[in-house]
């Protein structure tokens, strides 16, 4: 079932509605070429977790749907295809706060992953290890029950998980939410790592511009349901707005926090 | 003293037999419990539906015993396949709640068709296992214990290990322990829900029908079944409601406890304390221990 095009995903004009009456998405398009990383940027409910879940069907069990437009996976139209369905043909959705399954070995938690393939035992162990070399922490970790693991390690069991489906495709919602930025890095650097050595292509939705964009190939922008803004990442990193608006940078050199308490004390002063 | 000690070994060793019979009847919701986190108040009603059915094959249609069991066994195989299909997957975004007054409803069904289908009287089941003290043990240890305790007692051993075996080392237990612990995340990684329901809700169907005939072969098939499901409540209470260790555990417990309370605390209450016993013995546990014995805890990181 693949196709040609250059492209693995190919969304148009989609609208989105939750219980029939809540717009979560409305007007959205966005391409994935193979083998590339894009990034889906916009603040909190800006629509980025629906519009993932919208791809990997997992939006019915959420009472949401599809309304207007369509999407297309590596020549396939989305429509009514369930998840299990979806991993059949190769795309992986790595939900949203990880999701471990904190009961399970971190072991068990990966090979859990390749529920929907036929492989025997020796294979399922070759394909660990291999995902091991990739995740090598979790390699020390891998009998401990997964709850009991750190946040970084959870998002790489999820992760892990997900790999173990062999997909050509994944769909990555907010995989740095709560970490420290120095594991922030080490995901990304995995996350680039699967995509070049394994030609997984990844559309990932983030709320951290910066490290997303300098990871992606591509960037989408959207707010409140809509695609405001797109472009290549170096272009989207080089823009004003964008660096105004969701890198904190303005025109005058980059503003923290500090700076603004000054800006506030002194206007405080000029009023007394 | 030697005779009372041995009175009280009897009385212990009869009332943990008999907890293995509320045991039986655990497992089954545990099963449940575990894929779906519903108490599923049918349990009852498939015990009581399963074992009606053995014997109206084996009575009404005379075929015999090994083959009605194995046909019973489908039948419920069959209960599970079209609950899954008309009952869970309509209730698939529902609530926990929703799906568990669904179970209440889904046991006046079982029962209603049970008895349409075989009648109301009661029925008496002959596994030729008596339910007398085994002449043999009477001799040698003076204690006297059913035979028919002792068939329950490895019946549940068996089951237990089959079932442990089953979750912890085939790739289906490995998908239902991932669905047990987030559904959504199981769903995500193409674990079919489906194909997970359809086995915990025949599981369940089989070992309902075990503990009936169980039951069954002690008080009679009958509609009574029904009730003496619940007794397996304070049993899970105790145990735990996800653990199948602790649902035989539970069970061991109650018998023993409520045999031993009603022989020597018994008479100041005017006997018959045994049918309320448990559930005084389980609301301590909801007060100092709610997740039971062996109840997995709530795991949270902070």
């Amino acid at each position: 079932m693949s196709n040609n095009s250059a492209n693995i995903l190919d969304i148009k004009n989609i609208e989105v509605m939750y219980d029939s009456v809540i717009l979560a998405l409305h007007d959205v398009s966005l391409k994935v070429p193979k083998g590339k990383v894009v990034a889906l940027l916009g603040a909190n409910g800006a629509g980025k977790s629906t519009t993932l879940k919208a791809v990997s069907t997992m939006l019915a069990s959420e009472r949401g749907k599809v309304t207007k437009g369509s999407i297309d996976y590596d020549g396939t139209l989305i429509d009514k295809q369930n998840p299990s369905q979806m991993v059949g043909l190769g795309m992986v959705q790595v939900l949203e706060g990880r999701r471990c399954f904190g009961h399970l070995t971190v072991e068990e938690n990966i090979i859990s992953g390749a529920y929907s393939r036929k492989l025997s035992k020796g294979d399922i162990n070759q394909e660990l290890e291999k995902i091991y070399t990739y995740f090598i922490r979790l390699k020390e970790r891998r009998k401990s029950q997964a709850a009991f693991t750190s946040g970084g390690e959870q998002q790489m069991i999820a992760v892990a998980r997900a790999m173990m489906a062999k997909p050509k495709m994944l769909l990555l919602d907010e995989p740095t939410m709560g970490l420290a930025p120095q594991l922030v890095a080490e995901i990304f650097k995995i996350v680039k790592e699967l995509n070049q050595k394994e030609g997984v292509s990844i559309l990932l939705a983030e709320q951290n511009t910066n490290v997303a964009l300098k990871n992606s190939d591509y960037g989408y922008i959207i707010e409140t349901g809509r695609v405001m803004l797109d472009g290549t990442a170096q272009s989207l990193l080089n823009n004003d707005q964008v660096k105004e608006l969701y890198l904190g940078i303005s025109k005058k050199g980059r503003k923290n926090f500090r700076d603004v308490l000054k800006e506030e004390s002194l206007t405080k002063k000029k009023i007394n | 003293m030697v005779n009372e000690l041995l009175f009280f070994m009897e009385v212990l060793v009869g009332g943990l037999l008999a907890g293995t019979m509320y045991s039986l009847v655990a497992l089954g919701f545990v099963l449940i419990f575990k894929a779906s986190a519903t108490f599923n108040f049918s349990q009852g009603a498939m015990v009581f539906f399963s074992v009606l059915a053995f014997c109206g094959f084996m009575q009404d249609f005379n075929i015999p015993f090994v083959l009605a069991f194995i046909l019973a066994a489908l039948l419920m195989v069959v209960v599970g396949l079209c609950t899954e299909r008309f009952v869970l997957r309509p209730l698939m975004n529902a609530s926990e709640d929703t799906v568990l007054m669904a179970t209440i409803g889904l046991g006046y069904v079982l029962e209603g068709l049970a008895q349409a289908a075989w009648g109301v009287e009661v029925r008496r089941l002959d596994l030729g296992i008596g339910d007398f003290p085994v002449p043999w043990i009477a001799d040698n240890l003076k204690l006297f214990i059913s035979a028919l305790d002792i068939t329950a007692g490895l019946v549940a051993t068996i089951m237990i290990i089959g079932l442990f075996l089953l979750f912890k080392y085939t790739k289906i237990g490995l998908g239902l322990r991932a669905v047990a612990d987030d559904a959504g995340a199981a769903s995500s990684i193409g674990i079919p829900l489906k194909h997970i329901m359809l086995l915990v809700w025949s599981a369940a169907g089989v070992v309902a029908l075990v503990a009936g005939c169980m039951w069954g072969a002690r008080a009679g098939v009958q509609f009574a079944l029904v009730d003496l499901a619940l007794k397996a409540l304070p049993v899970l209470i105790i145990g735990g409601f996800s653990s199948i260790p602790g649902a035989i555990i539970g069970g061991l417990i109650i018998g023993a406890v409520e045999k031993i309370l009603e022989v020597y605390i018994g008479p100041f209450f005017g006997g018959a304390i045994e049918g309320w016993a448990p559930y005084v013995l389980a609301i301590f546990f909801l007060l100092y221990r709610p997740e039971g014995l062996f109840g997995e805890k709530i795991i949270r990181r902070v």
